[in-house]
């Protein structure tokens, strides 16, 4: 599976994005997003925002679980207090030739299970707290891009930990 | 030994006679009022320190008196080692509760640094990422301004600043104070 | 004869040169803001005088820069703004996961300020909160502290007697309601003078008005 999160600010602007690919299983943690996916990715987040103000109005939770997809990219959403939204783009990768069976329950290759919900909802919490460790900051201003070197590593290892 | 009895009062004092706010109120508030400084300046971080400390100054003056009422000292401390004790021990236990540690004495008694293994103005805090905060800022500059403020009011003239922060990259937060000279009857120079 | 201000250490000091591409520079312990438990600090206290004496500086300098009671208070406001945004978020990680929830309408935005809010700042829940009775503002709603904490160190001169330094806390609350989507503008104001032998001569109201498009999102949700 590899996935692209992002974080958006209020004015639909993004804050963070990072590419990454599943780490379980003997996954080696590297996103495999076909070259014109790329592109597609930050659209697809983009356009499932429309979905996100929709949804967030209906339910007072901040993992608001997977609300949009298009083709094979599936959207999970979390929303912070603030109104900034954590999207995660998850797309499972084309099956290896030597998949075996065990391998079709996992995560990487299972984007709507249970068991991803719940493994995605671990991903945004720890991001969560990561998060607001930087917005805490008083020099830290409300919509500024974050770019410290600490923080995206922070995200990568719950990406590897969880996804 | 002047420390065990100045820390005993400390805590005797936070304790009993102190009334106390949530710690981050104060963290928040420090932290908006640097943040309107650098703003206020564009970022002349060089004029921001200025600008705490002056606001130290104006704190200092006026916390003296607080701290003289509550630690309840009948006494001037006898010489500027016992001094050093208070303001650690006392002084910064009774306003903000922590107790800094005294060391680094000049073989003349007259210069000290205060080392901050904690600080609460500086919770949450991380610096700018613009190649010269960590160069030129001193966060917890007001800090300098309130020690000399106060020291002024009881005849002491005092030179501090910091040394170092563990918000610029260093290992610790130190601060460097200096005993220019005892002030008989002269006014105090004016601050401008 | 002032001393020169010496130079750091150079152990503890970082030769490379300096440029915004180099980033931060951390302690060799590469503890950072992100290290730090968010909880460590949540029951932590201070004195009330050490707020005090930094909120007058706060007020003094802001006075310095405006001309005018209305400048000052809009400034205090402004600086009372972004900790609001950072309360909101701050305090909703530590809410236990059956109440960690969004606020979705007015009602609940307010609950939230005046009661975890306003405890972890003052250490007690705001005195009251009322919605406005007036059918003209349908989009007003009033929270009362009777002796707001900030105010309660501050000498305000007799020529300056409109003033209210909760401005500062109107901000906080403006922030709040902001980040969580409830755009308002928030003011306070003095209702407690000039009665004999009141029980609550501070005491403040403020009064939080939110912009047309709350109050009509309240109303379309209201109905499904």
């Amino acid at each position: 599976m590899s996935y692209y999160f992002a974080i958006i600010g209020t004015q639909d602007n993004p804050l963070f994005e990072y590419e990454f690919g599943t780490a379980k299983q003997g996954g080696d943690g590297v996103a495999r997003f076909p070259e014109q996916a790329r592109h597609m990715n930050q659209f697809i987040v983009h356009s499932s925002l429309d979905i996100v103000e929709e949804v967030q109005w209906g339910s007072g939770q901040m993992y608001l679980k997977c609300i949009d997809r298009f083709y094979n990219n599936y959207v999970s959403c979390f929303m912070t207090g603030g109104n900034v939204k954590f999207l995660l783009l998850h797309a499972p990768s084309q099956p290896a030739a030597s998949t075996t069976a065990r391998a079709s329950t996992s995560i990487a290759a299972n984007p709507t299970s249970p068991q991803t919900e719940e493994a995605i909802k671990q991903f945004f919490t720890e991001t969560y707290e990561n998060w607001v460790k930087t917005i805490m900051s008083p020099f830290y201003q409300v919509n500024q891009e974050v770019r410290s070197p600490v923080f995206r590593s922070r995200v990568a290892a719950a990406g590897k930990k969880y996804l | 030994m002047a420390a065990n009895k100045a820390a005993r009062m400390g805590e005797e004092v936070w304790k009993t006679r102190v009334d106390k706010v949530n710690a981050e109120l104060v963290t928040l508030t420090y932290g908006t009022i640097v943040a309107q400084l650098c703003k206020d300046y564009e970022n002349d971080y060089v004029e921001v320190n200025k600008q705490l400390d002056k606001m130290g100054y104006n704190i200092g003056l006026r916390l003296i008196e607080d701290y003289l009422a509550k630690s309840n000292t009948m006494r001037r401390c006898s010489n500027f080692r016992e001094t050093a004790e208070m303001i650690a021990k006392v002084g910064f236990k009774i306003f903000l509760n922590i107790t800094p540690t005294v060391t680094s004495w000049t073989s003349d008694s007259k210069q000290f640094s205060l080392i901050f293994e904690e600080n609460p103005l500086a919770d949450f805090v991380e610096l700018p990422d613009d190649g010269r905060s960590q160069d030129e800022l001193w966060y917890s500059n007001i800090f300098c301004g309130v020690l000399r403020g106060a020291l002024e009011m009881v005849q002491m003239q005092v030179e501090a600043h910091f040394i170092s922060d563990v918000l610029r990259g260093n290992d610790t937060t130190e601060m460097r104070i200096t005993l220019i000279r005892y002030i008989d009857d002269e006014m105090p120079q004016d601050d401008d | 004869m002032a001393s020169q201000p010496s130079k750091p250490p150079p152990s503890s000091q970082a030769s490379s040169a300096r440029n915004s591409q180099q980033g931060l520079r951390y302690p060799s312990t590469g503890k950072t803001i992100y290290h730090r438990p968010l909880n460590r600090s949540r029951t932590q206290e201070l004195s009330q005088a050490g707020f005090a004496y930094l909120f007058s500086e706060m007020v003094g300098y802001a006075q310095r820069r405006v001309t005018g009671i209305q400048d000052l208070e809009k400034r205090l406001n402004v600086q009372g703004h972004p900790i609001g945004l950072k309360l909101l978020d701050l305090l909703l990680y530590r809410e236990p996961a059956r109440t960690q929830l969004r606020p979705l309408n007015i009602i609940a935005l307010l609950q939230f300020i005046t009661t975890v809010l306003w405890r972890h700042l003052f250490s007690r829940p705001a005195d009251a909160l009322e919605k406005s009775s007036n059918p003209d503002t349908p989009d007003e709603y009033m929270i009362s502290d009777n002796e707001p904490l900030v105010n309660q160190y501050i000498s305000v001169p007799k020529e300056m007697n409109q003033l209210n330094c909760a401005a500062f806390v109107a901000g906080i609350v403006e922030g709040a309601c902001d980040g969580a989507g409830f755009p308002a503008r928030v003011t306070a104001h003095s209702v407690g003078k000039g009665e004999e032998g009141e029980l609550w001569p501070g005491k403040t109201v403020f009064l939080v008005k939110f912009q047309p498009e709350v109050v009509e999102r309240e109303a379309y949700l209201g109905k499904t």
